[in-house]
């Protein structure tokens, strides 16, 4: 059996080893790290600036919004729009590109020789996509409070948090529903590309979603994250959950947090099968 | 009768390819592995001897679980390759895809602790495990620097040691030497004659016939897919000796070789290799002393110019050559001389 010893530990090891490496790795890539951290600001400042222009002031735009969505406060609602919005593509750009990068460079067939479970070094690219996205949001958040002048704490900021934090657990099926896709088809970037899109509208991460016909705001019910952004938003902004009730919203995103992960992580298992019957995770 | 180590069952591996023609695409069935049936001891080094395109990376694949066959079966120290994969998985060690496979912005000792701890080799034994790499393999001043800095002949050694840092019972080793220099290949056979001797058993593939004929203790040739020899190298070489090999050199025409096989008693004629204008020619035939004048009148006759006749010893490329009507591959000679 050579020198590997099977226990708790050794699998603990298994996933911290895989953190730790994505952290030594982004940490020689001085420039990209960079240009990462100010991209979430650039993505907030977009709508904001658009606001004032369109509606011609601060005071009428608030107005406006106020009619329309339940706030006056259109900067803190596009700035936790966009800050939201920076975690969910945060958390499937580094899944995704993950794959893509390791298929590459024929490091997935190295780990894929390995008698490591797949489940731990998933959880060491999902703690890692955690960590990344938490940060690039308090970052987002904070930065983006200072250049706005908006004051994020108000509201119920616990449940917020908690809101955030519940929002995460499927977003980690989803990144995996994404890392099958990217296997399947061997292509990343204008996957990501243009599911930044998609993603940003269906999420509501401008406007509620209350502004859509009625079937695509059916579709954007489906989606996890617009339950979170809502989520956030509601508790911070003082406006309505999704059904009106709190205990409503926050029991539909229990179960999102239940089932995608799942669905998402044996879809991911299902696409690795295939491609193993066919070519396997060589061909890239 | 020795203990088998890795036993394969009608394996068999059909890939499906599209045929790209512009916009369109065909698909088209590739047969890479046909019923492969092999048995490997434990303990012995078992070289599997194929020109480009013969099966032996898939065959390698399918033994390390890294794709499932289409039909049949094998087990790798005594577990199954498709109900434990894992328990494989921990047997053996790997060097496949070359230089491939390692992280180019972590450093050498980097990429060798990430992999041991993905091995589940606890992190003392790993910290030994990379010091007794670092010596055998001398990696000693690159360790500590980023695998992107290396020469190709180092970052193959890495993806060696990568191969070694679980100490495993069985390894696999597909064509390790590619893309080595001469000395650094020799050190590597070094190793795997040493390895083996601490009695690891290592399942080697290579289209050079030199390395097989001196490394393995049992060679096995495949040919589009299937073993069409198995045996030690002398048991190879020694089924040809009822027929003689010799070897022609000049500026020899395609329909030549043609008219030579149309001679009765002549088994084959294959061409080995071609270089500004002169052609190497191998001819396979009964009786040698009573044919040469046939030959030399055919070839003549047809206005080929032959400068060097030389009948010569069978050696595992002629094995090949009088299996399946072709050569193993040109850069076979290239080694060769060098190997001297
Ligand atoms: N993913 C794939 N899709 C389609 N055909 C494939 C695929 N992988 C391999 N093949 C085909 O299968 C056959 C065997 O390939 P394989 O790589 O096993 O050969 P090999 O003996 O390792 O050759 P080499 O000496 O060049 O490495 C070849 O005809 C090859 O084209
Ligand atoms: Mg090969």
């Amino acid at each position: 059996m050579g020198l590997s010893v099977f226990s708790h530990r050794s699998s603990l090891g298994v996933i911290l080893t895989v953190l730790k490496a994505r952290f030594l790795i982004i940490s020689r890539y001085r420039g990209s790290l960079f240009l990462e951290s100010l991209l979430p600001l650039v993505f907030a400042a977009m709508p904001i600036l658009i606001g004032v222009a369109v509606a011609g002031g601060d005071a009428a735009a608030g107005q406006n919004f106020l009619a329309n969505v339940g706030t006056a406060d259109y900067k803190l609602y596009m700035l936790l729009g966009a800050s939201v919005f920076i975690v969910v593509s945060t958390m499937l750009w580094i899944v995704g590109f993950w794959i893509r990068r390791e298929m590459e460079m024929g490091t997935l067939e190295s780990i894929y020789l390995s008698p490591a479970k797949r489940i731990h070094v998933v959880s060491g690219i999902a703690s890692y996509a955690f960590i990344r996205s938490s940060i690039a949001f308090v970052a987002a958040l904070a930065v983006g409070s200072l250049v706005f002048g908006v004051n994020p704490f108000r509201g119920e900021v616990y449940a917020a948090v908690a809101f955030l934090l519940l929002g995460l657990v499927p977003l980690w099926g989803l990144a995996f529903l994404f890392g099958a896709l990217i296997l399947k088809i061997k292509e990343a970037n204008s996957v990501i590309n243009s599911l930044q899109w998609v993603v940003s509208f269906f999420m509501g991460v401008f406007f509620p979603i209350a502004a859509f016909p009625p079937i695509l705001r059916y579709v954007a019910l489906t989606f996890p994250p617009t339950w979170m952004n809502q989520g956030v938003r509601a508790s911070l902004l003082n406006l309505s959950y999704f059904f009106e009730a709190w205990y409503i919203h926050t029991a539909v995103m229990f179960v999102f947090a239940a089932v995608v992960p799942l669905l998402g992580y044996s879809i991911f298992l299902s696409t690795e099968k295939r491609l193993k019957r066919k070519e396997g995770v060589g061909q890239y | 009768m020795p203990d088998v180590i890795i036993k394969m069952e009608e394996l068999s591996k059909t890939f499906i390819s599209k045929d790209r023609k512009g916009l369109r695409s065909k698909k088209r069935e590739v047969q890479a592995l046909k019923g492969v049936n092999l048995e490997i001891y434990d303990g012995e080094i078992f070289g599997l001897l194929g020109p480009n395109g013969a099966g032996k990376t898939t065959l390698i694949k399918c033994l390390t679980t890294l794709l499932i066959p289409t039909s049949g079966t094998a087990w790798v120290n005594g577990y199954n390759i498709l109900t434990h994969e894992n328990m494989v998985r921990a047997s053996i060690g790997c060097m496949l895809m070359g230089e491939r496979g390692l992280y180019w912005k972590l450093t050498g000792r980097e990429n060798l602790d990430y992999f041991g701890a993905l091995y589940h080799v606890p992190k003392p034994a790993r910290r030994k495990r990379i010091e007794e790499l670092s010596t055998l393999l001398s990696l000693g001043d690159y360790l500590e620097r980023s695998v992107e800095t290396y020469s190709s002949g180092q970052k193959m050694l890495l993806a060696f040691a990568k191969a070694l840092i679980n100490d495993a019972p069985v390894l696999f080793l597909d064509e390790p030497t590619v893309t080595m220099d001469v000395p650094t290949a020799r050190k590597l056979r070094k190793i795997v004659r040493d390895l083996n001797e601490e009695g690891h058993t290592i399942f080697y593939t290579t289209h050079l016939m030199l390395e097989a004929e001196e490394l393995c203790h049992r060679v096995a040739i495949i040919d589009r897919g299937g073993v069409i020899e198995l045996g030690t190298p002398q048991e190879l070489k020694s089924s040809l000796v009822t027929e003689e090999v010799i070897t022609l050199e000049g500026v020899i025409q395609e329909n030549v070789v043609q008219n030579l096989r149309e001679i009765p008693g002549v088994k084959s004629a294959t061409i080995k290799s071609e270089s500004k204008g002169r052609t190497t020619l191998a001819v396979i035939c009964d009786d040698s002393r009573q044919l040469l004048p046939r030959i030399i009148e055919t070839m003549v006759g047809n206005g080929a110019t032959v400068d060097f006749i030389k009948p010569h010893e069978v050696t595992l490329e002629d094995v090949f050559i009088a299996r399946t009507g072709r050569s193993l591959g040109v850069d076979t000679r290239v080694v060769a001389q060098k190997e001297g």
